[in-house]
Parts: C-alpha cells; sequence; structure tokens
C-alpha cells in the first residue's frame, strides 16, 4: 500500500477480546486495525484494509460509520475474503478440490456476472465480508464478494493469484493496469513474509 | 480418497500410493535450491543461501556440510531433519574407517542415507525424512560421484542434478547446457553450477554458496569474494557473447 498510488485517507480503531492490545488509544498507525485509502488517480475509488476480527455487536456500527446513516445508491462495492479450505462443506473430497479456488456471492442490485462460481450451499460467509454483503442487499447497493478458499495458513503467491480473475471482473478492469512484472512484484511482496522460518533450508 | 490413506505412513492407497513419502516430497520443494555438478576432475555443490534474520549468525545456517574429508552433501527441506541424518551419515563414515580401515565410497555412504531414509518409511507412527540431499565426492579410485537421494529412500547417480525450490528450471537448464565442453575444465564446471543457481536466486552473487572437492583434495568452501568474481566474469562473457551476435546481426 505504499506504492505511491494509495493515499491514507482514515482508519477505524476498536477494541474487542481478540485485540492484541490494551491501549486503544495511542494506537500506532500499524496498529490501525482498518484502513482507508483513496486511488490518488481516480478519488472514487476507496480500498480499506481490515486486517483485525470486528465482533458481531460492532459490526452495525462499523458500517454505520464507514458507509454513513443514508449510503449512497451509485457507489459498487467488492468484497475480497480468503478461508481454509477445510471449512468448504462439500460431497467432495477435500484432496480432490483444486485449492485455492474462488467463490462469489453478490447482491440483488449487482447485475454484472461474477467471474467465478456462486458460493454453493449449505456454505456461509462469516464476520465482516459477511455484514458488509448483508448491509449492501439491505440499502441496494450493488456488492459482489469473492472468497478464496485456500488450504495455506498464511498468504502465499499461489492463494494471492487466485484472485486474478477478479481483475478482469467489469468493477475493477478500468483499474487494472498491466505491468509484466506483476508476478515479481508479487513474489517479492510474498516472500518477505517467509525470512523467518528457519524450518527449511 | 487422499484423505483416508494419508494418516498413517504404512498404509498404501488402493492406487499404490504412499501419500506421507509424496508429502514428504513436496516438503522438500520448500527448501532452496541446491545444484550438483559432477565434472572431469572435479565437483562442484552451489546451493542458494536462504536469507537470515539480522540477529542471527550466519555461519550456523549451513546447506552443505562436509559427511568425511573426501565426501560432502547438500540437502533442501526440513532443517531438522537434515541435521540427524547428517550425523548418523558422519558417524558412519568414522565407523567404518576404524572396521575396515578404509574410507567409505560415495556409494556406500549414499545407499546407507538412503537405506535410514527408506527405514522411516515402512515403520509405525514415524514420518518420512523431509529433506532431498545431494551427495559428492571422489572415490580410491579417483573417479569422481554424484549421488541425489530423496525422501522416499531411493538413491540414483547423476551428471548433474537439482534440488529443492525451482529445481525444475535448474534441471532444465542443466539438461541444457551440460556438454563435455563445459565441464572441460574445472572453472568451466564451476561456471556452469553458479550460472544454473542464476536462473533461479534473486540478487546474484551475494545469495549463492558454493563448495568444491578436487581430486585428492579436501572440501573447499567459496568465499563470497571468489563468488562474486565468478559472477562477474560470467556477466562479462555474458556481455561479449551478446556483443558478438549483435554483430553478426548487423
Amino acid at each position: 500500500m505504499n506504492s505511491g498510488v494509495w493515499k491514507e485517507v482514515g482508519c477505524a480503531k476498536l477494541w474487542n477480546e481478540w485485540c492484541r492490545t490494551m491501549d486503544t488509544v495511542h494506537l500506532s498507525p500499524t496498529d490501525a486495525f482498518c484502513v482507508f485509502y483513496q486511488l490518488k488517480s481516480d478519488p472514487s475509488v476507496f480500498l480499506c484494509q481490515c486486517s483485525c476480527y470486528i465482533a458481531e455487536d460492532q459490526q452495525f456500527q462499523w458500517l454505520e460509520k464507514v458507509f454513513g446513516s443514508q449510503p449512497r445508491k451509485n457507489m459498487q462495492v467488492t468484497v475480497l475474503t480468503c478461508r481454509h479450505v477445510t471449512e468448504y462443506k462439500t460431497s467432495e473430497s477435500t484432496c480432490s478440490l483444486p485449492s485455492p479456488f474462488l467463490r462469489a456471492l453478490k447482491t440483488q442490485k449487482f447485475k454484472d456476472c461474477a467471474c467465478c462460481p456462486l458460493l454453493e450451499q449449505p456454505n456461509i460467509v462469516h464476520d465482516l465480508p459477511a455484514a458488509v454483503l448483508s448491509y449492501c442487499q439491505v440499502w441496494k447497493i450493488p456488492a459482489v464478494l469473492y472468497l478464496c478458499y485456500t488450504d495455506v495458513m498464511k498468504l502465499d503467491l499461489v492463494t494471492v493469484e487466485a484472485f486474478k480473475p477478479v481483475l478482469s471482473s467489469s468493477g475493477l478492469k478500468c483499474l487494472v493496469k498491466n505491468i509484466p512484472e506483476s508476478t515479481e512484484i508479487l513474489k517479492k511482496l510474498m516472500t518477505t513474509n517467509e525470512i523467518q522460518s528457519n524450518i527449511y533450508t | 480418497m487422499a484423505s483416508r490413506y494419508d494418516r498413517a505412513i504404512t498404509v498404501f492407497s488402493p492406487d499404490g500410493h504412499l501419500f506421507q513419502v509424496e508429502y514428504a516430497q513436496e516438503a522438500v520443494k520448500k527448501g532452496s535450491t541446491a545444484v550438483g555438478i559432477r565434472g572431469t576432475n572435479i565437483v562442484v555443490l552451489g546451493v542458494e543461501k536462504k536469507s537470515v534474520a539480522k540477529l542471527q549468525d550466519e555461519r550456523t545456517v549451513r546447506k552443505i556440510c562436509a559427511l568425511d574429508d573426501h565426501v560432502c552433501m547438500a540437502f533442501a527441506g526440513l532443517t531438522a531433519d537434515a541435521r540427524v541424518v547428517i550425523n548418523r551419515a558422519r558417524v558412519e563414515c568414522q565407523s567404518h574407517k576404524l572396521t575396515v580401515e578404509d574410507p567409505v565410497t560415495v556409494e556406500y555412504i549414499t545407499r546407507f542415507i538412503a537405506t535410514l531414509k527408506q527405514k522411516y518409511t515402512q515403520s509405525n507412527g514415524r514420518r518420512p525424512f523431509g529433506i532431498s540431499a545431494l551427495i559428492v565426492g571422489f572415490d580410491d579410485d579417483g573417479i569422481p560421484r554424484l549421488y541425489q537421494t530423496d525422501p522416499s529412500g531411493t538413491y540414483h547417480a547423476w551428471k548433474a542434478n537439482a534440488i529443492g525450490r525451482s529445481a525444475k528450471t535448474v534441471r532444465e537448464f542443466l539438461e541444457k547446457n551440460y556438454t563435455e565442453e563445459a565441464i572441460s575444465n574445472d572453472s568451466e564446471a564451476i561456471k556452469l553450477a553458479i550460472k544454473a543457481l542464476l536462473e533461479v536466486v534473486q540478487s546474484a552473487g551475494k545469495n549463492i554458496e558454493l563448495a568444491i572437492i578436487r581430486r585428492d583434495q579436501p572440501l573447499k568452501m567459496f568465499s563470497a569474494k571468489e563468488i562474486e568474481l565468478q559472477v562477474t566474469e560470467i556477466e562479462k562473457e555474458k556481455e561479449e557473447a551478446e556483443k558478438k551476435k549483435s554483430k553478426k546481426s548487423t
């Protein structure tokens, strides 16, 4: 996010039992749990990066604060989230699933096609992504949620690349830049997380 | 239905797979790349150095280990498993020397390591070793050897091979570039090993470790400076080759 393309415009701080820090008043920017960015080249595009758990009783207030109590109708929302493949309920064996894979859920107002199959029953979406989608359905905002089922606990290159079809969706197509070194840049971002592990040499 | 047949190592799946062994081979792919080359008078082992944490002592993160004066090995995969295998192999080398008063042959110690690995694929409650090893050295007859073992306990002799992450890319490079000419002299064999690693290693010479054994000489580890020199030479040769190409086309 510090590539210079996005501008940080706000953050939402909250505390619940899942938070690791006790002091919510003096949170540093890296502690801030939900950070909002605005695309410099197109100020109508906002991005929210949420890296904490938002409890059920806090979700409604979070949504009110973020979308406002009277949300605008002419916006479109895309939610990206991940889940472990063992939580995917299916009659197939998990070993035959092509992890990582994408599934989508969309609101009634979202008229375009999702770029992957829709989430089959009895699977459900949890936590904040579900809250955002429900809110958008209630307020008739076109929204789509892309859920990636992955078989690793930490984010890695293969999981991130599973989201690539999303870049060709109608909502995000205009924002996509064709960078030939995109794979290299992604690799670099992923490998910075791997340095500390001594398990493998 | 792999999920039912990968819990215990001793169980075959209906289609004949030992899933734990195959999963161990995936663990090997998580280790950084190692390449081994058998030259005419030299054997070369090159490895991609893992980036160490700031406060970590770099000397304790070793991928290339001597098993005896004339044999050394590089591994890829689980660090702790490698430590156990290397210790056992080292003890076996000395035990052999004391018993029969001859140093081990490269094939003997490779077979020992491979047998050890195989035992762990056929025991209750134990998992296979998650490492592949490249074992190089010279026998008493002066012939250079390169062997590769994998978690299943198989071992084979190779002219050149790679293990670990991106091993496939390096192996394809070696298949194209391993020629009699390329290994005709020692420095060419060393350059071939470095070139192979440069295919997959980022930031060139700083992340490469190299070891060689020449006939009747002990193991030599290259210093960072020596590797940088080699890398600079390789880059010069590349530039000159490209200049010649562009001259020819004009």
